[in-house]
């Protein structure tokens, strides 16, 4: 199970002031393989506000593969506990636990690949593509980006200054077009409105693949996502071919189904233990009241880290933004949005 | 002792049907084949068909606009689905039992399904996928689905080929040409690569550029050529090129590299070309040219042609001044020039005293394509 290390915040910059910030942690030599990580994955951190600790997992925004160091954005939330301390409370030397990066939203680097590769984001689902595009520009000279990056209006782009300076490096390829909900005069905008069906099919006839080995990269909220899901699909892009992310605005959550009292055999690290699970209780919850130590991370359905096979009987899952097609094909759950629907269920940590 | 060409493949490597079926199995279905512009496949279901080697390849342009290639025989009795170029729309279906494929290759429907099969698996019997991809503003094909990234293929020469910018030159209708040479294929490119022949078979017709000052070899199996504008040609360029210059006055001079297999592209300060070969019998082989000239105005081009007119009028002269009508060495023409002295090498094979002298220093390009062919068929690649 992965452990938290204490980092030292190297730097903090207002992205966006008042409402973003990126923060940047030095990693010491002895954690750097520790702290290795992908374009696209993200980190765990730790905090304790106010007596409670509470976690939030945070898209790395930027490219190892480019050299850059491990840096986060984190836009404020209102209302939001977490964001909002980052944004008001962390300074440089401050000190974070942070948990070493996972995710399976990455874009592994092909040096000798040639591939144009679709990005398309809205608000802070930029993050973790803005590392896959640096990634990609820095790591495969052969490869081409276009990123369509959805926001309210000027003012809420992320590394807005970023993407046009490597627009600028990077001319033949590098495209970014900006969709704005509510431009201004002026806005560096391509198209007004949301990323929908028809701004989909004309972003691509106006940026059509070259490389022919196109894949698509979706991270915005839940809804943005199944619209585009649903527009590459129409147009017959292969869903092999798409990989994809839920970032902020509401998840979907169904926590309507009741779940029902059973005992739940959980096989972690080869050892079957059997656990009594409370009705309303999460199998992860089950699992930790009963003193294993699972993996988790963000318990908001969204990181992965909890994931396991389900092998016996039938559960509810309230959230699996984590989760693709295919893994629910295959029987993977998230732990921590589980509920039992069965009175026996049997989950297996994978190795 | 077998005949040998100049010296490292046998005669019979150019006249045996025996060394044609090797190569097109061990050369031309193993490597990427060139398959046209890019602008050839360029709305959703449109597509081209053609031949690469042993296979029958088509490339068809998805909704998605993204391309995709299939081996062109149906699924069901092998016949060929598609036919040289057209517009598939949404799905394409064999004209032997109507079986019909959407454009992922997907089997959707089989007529008379329940009363002729009582049921059929389509889903193990989609069409069997092919690569494809495009690069310097051409369509290339690999009959395997696993052929890799193509810059696996063409990027190690990439640096030695001429700095055109070829996606924003326009296709020269005129340019256009598809012709046969009673040759072997390999007699074609080796005329290509032997840079010893051009100030001599092409005295008249290519003195615009300083042949001794080449520069060439081979990066893996491909061959890399360049060499600079002769001294008269280059000092009043401006005025002195047939149509607007395609590169900066910095940059000026000939790419002729010659891909592998037979894919000649020649990259001047006016002109990009093609020259693709296509074996089709020991004996004879097609050759295919498009050329791209920079996206100007009509009237553009009637300027440069008239302002270099002066120039041009001294410029190309035939071989030999006077002979039979037709005679290609008097035509100042080099591309017949070409083709005559194909032809006639290939004429010579058959005779019983036929046998080569000494390979020059410029024909040393010769030889090592010979070398590349023979690793093909060895398998030692």
């Amino acid at each position: 199970m992965k452990d938290f290390h204490e980092l030292v915040v190297a730097a903090v910059r207002e992205e966006i002031p008042g409402v973003a910030r990126t923060v940047v942690f030095d990693v010491p030599v002895a954690l750097r393989a520790t702290f290795g990580w992908q374009a696209g994955q993200h980190v765990t951190l730790r905090f304790r506000i106010g007596g409670e600790e509470v976690r939030r997992s945070y898209s790395i925004s930027s490219s190892a593969d480019a050299g850059d160091p491990l840096r986060i954005t984190v836009k404020r939330v209102e209302g939001g506990l977490v964001s909002n301390h980052v944004n008001d409370s962390i300074e440089p030397g401050a000190r974070v636990d942070v948990m070493a990066p996972f995710g399976g939203f990455v874009l592994e680097p092909e040096p000798r690949g040639r591939r144009t590769c679709y990005l398309i984001g809205a608000g802070s689902g930029i993050t973790p593509l803005y590392a896959m595009l640096r990634t990609i520009l820095v790591a495969e000279p052969w490869s081409a980006v276009h990123l369509l990056y959805g926001n309210r209006n000027a003012d809420s782009i992320l590394f807005l200054g970023e993407l046009s300076r490597l627009e600028e490096a990077y001319r033949n390829r590098l495209t970014v077009r900006h969709v704005l909900s509510r431009p201004e005069w002026g806005s560096p905008c391509w198209r007004k409105g949301r990323i929908d069906a028809e701004a989909i099919e004309a972003w691509i006839a106006e940026n059509p693949p070259y490389a022919q080995d196109a894949q698509y990269f979706v991270c915005g909220p839940g809804e943005m996502n199944r619209t585009v899901i649903s527009a590459l699909t129409s147009i017959d892009v292969p869903t092999r071919r798409i990989h994809m992310e839920s970032y902020g605005g509401s998840t979907d959550v169904e926590d309507t189904v009741a779940g029902v009292a059973a005992v739940a055999e959980i096989v972690l690290g080869g050892r079957r233990t059997d656990v009594p699970v409370a009705a309303d209780q999460t199998l992860l919850a089950a699992a930790r009241a009963a003193g294993m130590e699972p993996p988790f991370s963000c318990e908001a359905g969204v990181c992965g880290a909890c994931r396991a096979e389900l092998v016996k009987g039938t559960v509810h899952m309230r959230s699996k933004a984590a989760l693709t097609d295919d893994d629910l094909a295959d029987g993977s759950v998230l732990t921590c949005q589980s509920v039992a629907t069965s009175a026996r269920v049997g989950v297996r940590y994978c190795p | 002792m077998p005949k040998r060409m100049l010296h490292r493949l046998p005669v019979e490597a150019y006249t045996e049907l025996d060394w044609f079926e090797r190569e097109q199995e061990a050369i031309f279905s193993r490597t990427w084949s060139y398959a046209g512009f890019a602008e050839d496949v360029s709305e959703p279901g449109a597509y081209v068909s053609l031949r690469a080697g042993l296979n029958e390849i088509f490339v068809v342009m998805g909704r998605d606009r993204r391309l995709r290639a299939f081996h062109n025989i149906c699924r069901h009795r092998g016949t060929r689905l598609l036919r040289a170029v057209g517009n598939a729309q949404k799905a394409i279906t064999c004209p032997y039992h109507d079986w019909t494929y959407d454009l992922e290759g997907h089997l959707v429907s089989v007529p008379a399904e329940q009363r002729e099969f009582g049921e059929v698996d389509k889903s193990c019997l989609g069409l069997k996928p092919a690569s494809v991809d495009l690069w310097r503003g051409m369509l290339f094909v690999h009959p395997s689905p696993d052929a890799g990234s193509i810059m696996e293929w063409f990027g190690e020469i990439e640096p030695h080929l001429g700095p055109h910018d070829v996606d924003e030159l326009v296709e020269y209708p005129d340019g256009r040409a598809s012709y046969e040479i009673k040759a072997n294929w390999k007699i074609v490119v080796e005329n290509y690569i032997d840079v010893y022949h051009l100030a001599h078979l092409h005295s008249g017709t290519l003195a615009m550029y300083d042949h001794a000052r080449a520069e060439y070899g081979f990066v893996g199996p491909h061959y890399a050529f360049w060499e600079p504008l002769s001294a008269d040609y280059a000092a009043d360029i401006e005025r002195n090129a047939p149509m607007p210059l395609i590169l900066p006055p910095g940059q000026l001079g000939a790419w002729v590299p010659m891909l592998f297999p037979g894919i000649g592209l020649a990259e001047s300060e006016t002109s990009w070309s093609t020259y693709t070969i296509t074996p089709l019998a020991p004996d004879l082989t097609r050759v295919e040219n498009r050329t791209r000239v920079k996206n100007a105005s009509d009237w553009a081009f009637g300027r440069q042609a008239w302002r270099s007119a002066g120039f041009w009028k001294g410029a190309i002269t035939a071989k030999y001044d006077a002979g039979e009508d037709g005679d290609p060495l008097t035509s100042g023409d080099f591309t017949a020039e070409d083709v005559l002295a194909c032809e006639r090498q290939q004429q010579a094979l058959r005779s019983p005293y036929f046998e080569v002298g000494p390979a020059s220093r410029g024909e040393g390009p010769v030889l090592e394509h010979q070398e590349v062919v023979l690793r093909y068929l060895e398998g030692r690649t």
